[in-house]
């Protein structure tokens, strides 16, 4: 495999308590990568973090979701050279040590994206929400999904491609699988750490959740009845 | 016999059809969406100097009661319309999204000076959304 230009990406609303130590996990595990952050209308200290950082970064005034945020950094690393994309979240909760595991499938070409699962092997039980939209996705992606709500991905140039431009809004992750299997890309899952939130609260408040959770289940009717996306 | 009604559902009629022409002269309806709205403003108009359409329709039709065919003309009309809108909303909403989304990655390229030549081709159309 030629070499390949490897982007880390982390979405960011009101994080300006964790992103430094993120970034600082990032640099020391894997000083090669690039890092963008895209800070999706924080309305904390984020944006003035960033310019002390001296990270890459896109952002806008007002929140528009993950979905959204994902997606313009995906189009960033591919107007900028970047074939493959690892996306962490900005809360701590992914270990960068973990990102080699998770950029493996993708070097030797068994995978078009890997997720970082933090139940597969880990003997760790998922809620049952979780447990039962990871059943659905397995089912209508027929694959095995243990993890329906990681946001620790790695993409290759395949779903760089498509997900620049077709990146689900709003809250991606469960429709992320829905969209790739429709499309015929392969996913592979490796096992990650879980860690704990370093800092800050999460934005996933139970109303947004349960937005979130009808979303999913629309989703899981009409993604598979979209037409097939040509790269 | 011209019924009091008739005169009413005349006016009224007439008063759509102005309204409609009169907010595309202002430009404040644009081409592509004012072609529903007269064709409904006529439609009402020929109703009104012609009820016996509506009769005729509703026999047609198989409906014993004449005035339903009005009720369910405008329910499929008011249908279409709102359908319609929400695939104008969508596209407006990709829209705007692609933008948001351009002006940041220029942003970002103002910022950090022009991207690699091994890279420059831009993603053919605009984002999609659900």
């Amino acid at each position: 495999m030629r070499s390949s230009r490897t982007l880390a990406l982390i979405p960011a609303h009101n994080e300006a308590a964790n992103l430094a130590a993120v970034v600082a996990g990032i640099r020391t595990h894997r000083p090669d990568l690039e890092i963008l952050v895209v800070n999706d209308g924080s309305t904390d200290r984020t944006a003035a973090e960033l310019e002390r950082l001296g990270t890459r970064w896109l952002g806008w005034p007002r929140r528009r979701g993950v979905g959204c945020a994902v997606r313009a950094g995906l189009r960033y690393g591919s107007r900028f050279g970047f074939d493959v994309i690892v996306r962490l979240d900005a809360d701590g909760q992914h270990d960068p040590r973990d990102i080699d595991a998770l950029l493996a499938p993708l070097r030797t070409g068994r995978a078009d994206a890997v997720m970082g699962s933090r139940y597969v092997e880990s003997g760790r039980k998922a809620r049952t929400v979780k447990r039962a939209l990871a059943a659905i996705l397995s089912f209508v992606s027929r694959r095995g999904v243990t993890d329906a709500t990681s946001g620790f991905w790695a993409l290759g140039p395949r779903a760089v491609a498509l997900l620049a431009t077709h990146h689900p809004r709003g809250y991606p992750e469960p429709e992320l699988h829905l969209l790739l299997s429709r499309n015929g890309l392969t996913v592979a899952e490796v096992p990650v750490r879980d860690l704990e939130r370093r800092g800050g609260r999460s934005s996933l408040t139970p109303s947004r959740l349960l937005r979130a959770a009808a979303r999913v289940l629309l989703a899981i009717i009409i993604v598979p009845l979209r037409q097939r996306i040509s790269p | 016999m011209t019924s009091r009604v008739q005169v009413v559902a005349l006016i009224g009629s007439v008063a759509f059809l102005l309204l409609v022409l009169e907010l595309v002269r202002r430009r404040r309806l644009a081409e592509e969406y004012c072609a529903l709205w007269i064709v409904a403003a006529l439609a009402l108009l020929a109703a009104s100097i012609r009820p016996d359409i509506i009769d005729r329709t509703a026999t047609w039709l198989g409906i014993y009661y004449g005035p339903a065919v009005l009720l369910l003309g405008l329910v499929v009309v008011v249908s279409a319309v709102l359908l319609w809108m929400s695939v104008v909303l969508s596209e407006q909403q990709a829209q705007i999204d692609h933008l948001i989304e351009e002006t940041a990655i220029l942003g970002a390229e103002l910022r950090e000076g022009p991207r690699p030549s091994r890279s420059t081709a831009p993603l053919s159309g605009p984002t999609d959304s659900r």
